[in-house]
């Protein structure tokens, strides 16, 4: 649809002008790491993130690289590599490199962008400001990371522990 | 030829200047402001907290930098108001003084020099002091001009500074933000990774240190009143702005109060033993408790590396250049490495 043609008068002024912002709210808002998170502080956080646009195959990150933080999908999908194998394609809404939001750690596999995409990294700095200014809700935010590293760690055993299962049999 | 594109340390030093070349041409066109500048960002950094504890409090990011600013222009006015003439007045007390502390020091410098030929040691001792008393005499006679000059500066700078801070407390982030997002997406995390170990290790380093100045200048000061020493106020402020400059400074801050207690009218070996004894006591203090709370791997730098740089900053530009000659090589060091270790990894992928 050609946004040229839209008329001023017709235009819904009720709208808020954030819209961006309040979507990319909600996808924060439906990952793990934002429960019991109030929106209100959610969208506090957010209007501060950072959007970045990649190409098609371009680099995101290689193993290696420190991170500065973790990043989640908008729009496109992008594939998490170690060599040339796939190890998992993520799409809009699915977030990555939790890790760099709490320590200094290389990247473990490279993630490059498989279509167009655009993704909102949220740095470090972010959480660590934020922690400052909202001392609650950044406790609730660590408590919830916790939580995913966890569960990531759980799967990673639970894979290792299949793969040794089978391999012995 | 030599592909700059595989040689980390090279191409990271390619850039590396041409940060520094950025960076000397902003402060060359910035020059007059160069000063409200640097104190404006070290008021940020000390009083960052307290917009965030406002902010905490549910105070918007506007209203809590108004409320900062608003205890700045209360800092200023009590500092302009009873700090300023305490020192005017100290400083005018010393330099009305300042003929008999030099008769009483020629008078001292003779009797050690009649003293060492008593026991055959031939040493003129004018060599010491006339180059010092020289000095001191050209300084005393502008002491009154300086000041009044200082001053009209200093009441410039008191306008700006508490007008920077409050925009910086306000609009920093923002600004921040903008700027680092027009990084490409190859040095995007690698430029904030780069900004978040810099700036953790300044905020440190300037909280600490204006933290520590500001003890060291409160009990010098009062060290210094109690044994009775000629402006101690003033004495106590020197003091507190030398401590800004490691190593060098605290000997340099020995230097004033010894002449001024060797030069009573009557030695008394009594006060220059306390004058030497307040300084080492706060020393003491200084080096067990305050470095160790306040500023302790702030900044790991070799002592020899801030020395020689303090002098070299010294050297081109003056009093101020020796203060910030430690945050300027600790940005270097991490931004080199940063940079290096970050291109290094590039190459091997």
């Amino acid at each position: 649809m050609d946004n040229n043609n839209k008329h001023p008068l017709w235009e819904n002024i009720f709208r808020r002008k954030d819209d961006r912002i309040t979507e990319i709210c909600r996808l924060w808002s439906s990952t793990p790491l934002f429960k019991r998170i109030p929106q209100l502080y959610i969208r506090r956080l957010v209007k501060n993130m950072h959007p970045r646009f990649y190409k098609t195959n371009e680099s995101i990150f290689t193993t290696g690289d420190i991170g500065a933080g973790a990043a989640i999908i908008k729009s496109g999908e992008i594939n998490i590599m170690a060599g040339n194998n796939v190890l998992a394609n993520l799409k809009a809404g699915d977030f990555f490199g939790e890790v760099s939001l709490v320590v200094d750690e290389p990247r473990t596999a490279d993630a490059i962008a498989s279509t167009d995409c655009e993704l909102i990294f949220f740095l470090r700095t972010d959480l660590e400001e934020w922690v400052h200014s909202s001392p609650k809700q950044g406790a609730q935010l660590m408590a919830n990371i916790s939580r995913v590293l966890a569960g990531r760690l759980r799967h990673a055993n639970d894979m290792l522990t299949e793969k040794n299962n089978s391999s012995s049999l | 030829m030599i592909k700059i594109a595989d040689k980390p340390l090279l191409r990271s030093l390619v850039i590396f200047s041409a940060f520094l070349t950025a960076g000397g041409i902003c402060a060359y066109l910035l020059a007059p402001l160069l000063i409200p500048i640097i104190l404006s960002f070290a008021l940020y950094a000390l009083f960052g907290p307290l917009s965030g504890y406002l902010q905490r409090k549910g105070f918007n990011n506007s209203a809590s930098a108004l409320l900062v600013l608003l205890l700045l222009v209360l800092i200023s006015i009590i500092g302009i108001s009873v700090l300023f003439p305490m020192l005017a007045e100290q400083l005018l007390i010393l330099q009305t003084k300042m003929p008999k502390l030099w008769e009483s020091l020629t008078v001292l410098s003779d009797q050690i020099r009649l003293l060492l030929t008593n026991y055959g040691i031939k040493f003129d001792t004018s060599t010491i002091t006339k180059p010092v008393m020289n000095m001191s005499s050209e300084w005393s006679k502008d002491a009154v001009f300086k000041v009044s000059n200082l001053l009209i500066d200093m009441s410039v700078t008191v306008v700006l500074v508490p007008l920077f801070t409050f925009f910086l407390i306000r609009d920093y982030k923002q600004l921040r933000n903008q700027a680092l997002d027009l990084l490409p997406n190859s040095s995007f995390e690698l430029g904030w990774l780069i900004y978040y170990r810099v700036t953790k290790k300044l905020e440190i380093y300037i909280r600490g240190i204006m933290l520590q100045s500001g003890i060291m200048a409160i009990v010098v000061s009062v060290g210094f009143y109690l044994t009775g020493l000629e402006s101690p106020i003033l004495l106590g402020t020197i003091a507190g702005l030398l401590n800004l400059i490691p190593y060098i400074g605290p000997l340099l801050a020995m230097v004033p109060p010894i002449i001024i207690a060797l030069g009573t009218p009557v030695f008394d070996p009594m006060l220059i033993t306390a004058a030497v004894g307040v300084i080492i006591a706060a020393q003491i203090i200084d080096n067990v408790i305050v470095v160790p709370a306040v500023i302790a791997n702030a900044v790991n730098l070799h002592p020899i590396t801030v020395i020689v740089g303090i002098i070299i900053f010294g050297n081109f530009f003056g009093f101020i250049g020796m203060i910030i000659a430690i945050p300027v090589l600790a940005t270097s060091n991490i931004i080199l490495t940063g940079l290096r270790k970050g291109l290094k990894k590039d190459i091997m992928a």
